[in-house]
């Protein structure tokens, strides 16, 4: 998964469908630890599309 | 260092949580994860007067723009519905109260709950980022925080999890959290200024090309200003595009723009654990349908505190023990919210000529006057409407 933290809103949307609980928000950046499986589901969620697939790209 | 009680959050839940607890004198600190609290807004800002019974609060025009005495729905085809002052007695709008209460500017609520919690003696930590629970032999005592790159353990009786749907303490907790991407509303809202709107109006717009899986509204805040926001639901476009498409119509300016995610499953099925308990956002306490949660919140953030509080007292912070919190609770929300999601996914099968069709219904028959005969003969010529209320019966 591509983060694009200039286009992130910090919402939380994504950490709340993470299905491996990789995905931390902290004040101003969401982090993605190890073990990502490019599923998607945050893409789905992410009202500004900050997160892309890497199979998007 | 060590508190009787954290609260992880400070906004809403947070807060009302933090709030209650001291005012039971136990020693409380709140650890909130921005450098400001209030900021930034998540929120379409509406809430019901029943907030402010919660918090036996007088409202204060210091964080209230308006005051709505009813709501406008916009059907795909344009046809409109007003819902007005006394029409919702008995309906189920009336408990999810979309069309009586305040539009708030959750900056300064937020603010000013947690300095009426700060002023109650609740130890308030800002910046600071819980990384983890510290558990001992199962049980939550603590947290372990960060603050400015220094990490630090802080012991606690009771850690409240009120820090909103990015939570991941309750997973940590060892509670089923993951949260089913087709439940999460995806939302975009400006602020517009310069808008000819009725100032105590909730406006409400369906459609698929509006909104998918959602609605678009606007919330007025008073001298032309509104919350003009979006949320979506499996769509291929984001929030954001809808957005930027709903709000083109309007000869306004934009002076912010928030971004939230918006639980719609219901409640989880389990809300405490030895030494930790969860409200707010982050454990589903929101209503499924309209997306809103402040009203829902308030009183389950009071309810999660004066637990803590008798718990700690009781020298008992056990499972058994904190149960309390959630039987409270559901006892004061869970049917309301069951129904609620059981609307909700009834609502998603209905497509925008079936939502057309309700509004023609609507719009020729007095809602007060509708007779069985009239009903059933609508419901004649509408077999998908038909098909989804025997389904909710």
């Amino acid at each position: 998964m591509r983060y694009v933290v200039e286009s992130c809103g910090y919402c939380g949307a994504c950490v709340a469908v993470c299905s491996n609980k990789l995905l931390e928000l902290t004040e101003n950046e969401i982090i993605i630890r190890e073990g990502c499986k490019n599923c998607g589901r945050c893409e789905k969620v992410c009202p500004l599309g900050a997160l892309i697939s890497e199979d998007a790209q | 260092m060590k508190y009787d009680v954290i609260v992880v959050g400070g906004r809403i839940g947070g807060s009302i949580s933090s709030l209650f607890a001291s005012r039971n004198d136990v020693d409380v600190l709140m650890i909130e994860k921005r450098q400001e609290i209030g900021s930034p807004v998540q929120c379409a800002e509406g809430t019901t007067f029943s907030t402010f019974e919660t918090l036996e609060m007088k409202p204060s025009k210091k964080y209230i723009c308006s005051e709505i005495r009813g709501a406008q729905v916009h059907a795909p085809d344009g046809r409109t519905m007003k819902v007005e002052e006394g029409m919702t007695d008995g309906n189920i709008l009336n408990n999810n109260t979309i069309s009586e209460g305040y539009v708030l500017d959750r900056r300064v609520f937020d603010k000013y709950l947690a300095i009426e919690s700060a002023k109650v003696g609740t130890d308030v930590m800002v910046k600071t980022t819980v990384k983890d629970l510290i558990r001992k032999e199962g049980k939550v005592c603590g947290v372990v925080a960060k603050h400015l790159g220094e990490t630090m353990e802080i012991k606690a009786d009771v850690v409240i999890a009120a820090d909103g749907v990015e939570s991941n303490l309750a997973y940590k907790s060892g509670i089923n959290s993951i949260k089913n991407p087709d439940d999460i509303c995806s939302c975009a809202q400006y602020e517009l200024v310069g808008l000819d709107i009725d100032p105590n109006l909730l406006e409400f717009y369906f459609g698929r090309t509006v909104a998918p899986g959602g609605y678009s509204w606007i919330f007025p805040k008073g001298e032309g200003i509104a919350n003009v926001g979006v949320g979506v639901r499996n769509s291929t476009e984001t929030a954001y595009y809808y957005l930027k498409k709903f709000v083109s119509k309007f000869d306004a300016t934009p002076v912010e723009l928030n971004i939230g995610g918006v639980p719609l499953s219901g409640p989880m099925d389990k809300t405490y654990n030895d030494g930790f308990l969860v409200v707010g956002d982050a454990a589903g306490q929101v209503d499924p349908i309209t997306g809103g949660g402040i009203h829902i919140t308030a009183s389950c953030a009071r309810i999660a505190g004066e637990v803590a509080a008798e718990a700690i007292k009781e020298e008992n912070v056990s499972s058994m023990s904190l149960k309390r919190y959630d039987e409270l609770w559901r006892d004061e929300f869970e049917d309301n919210l069951k129904t609620s999601f059981k609307f909700r996914k009834a609502f998603d099968k209905l497509s925008d000529s079936d939502m057309n069709a309700l509004a023609e219904f609507f719009e020729n028959n007095d809602l007060e006057k509708i007779s069985k005969l009239t009903t059933l003969k609508f419901l004649g010529k509408h077999p998908n409407l038909l098909k989804l209320l025997k389904d909710l019966l």
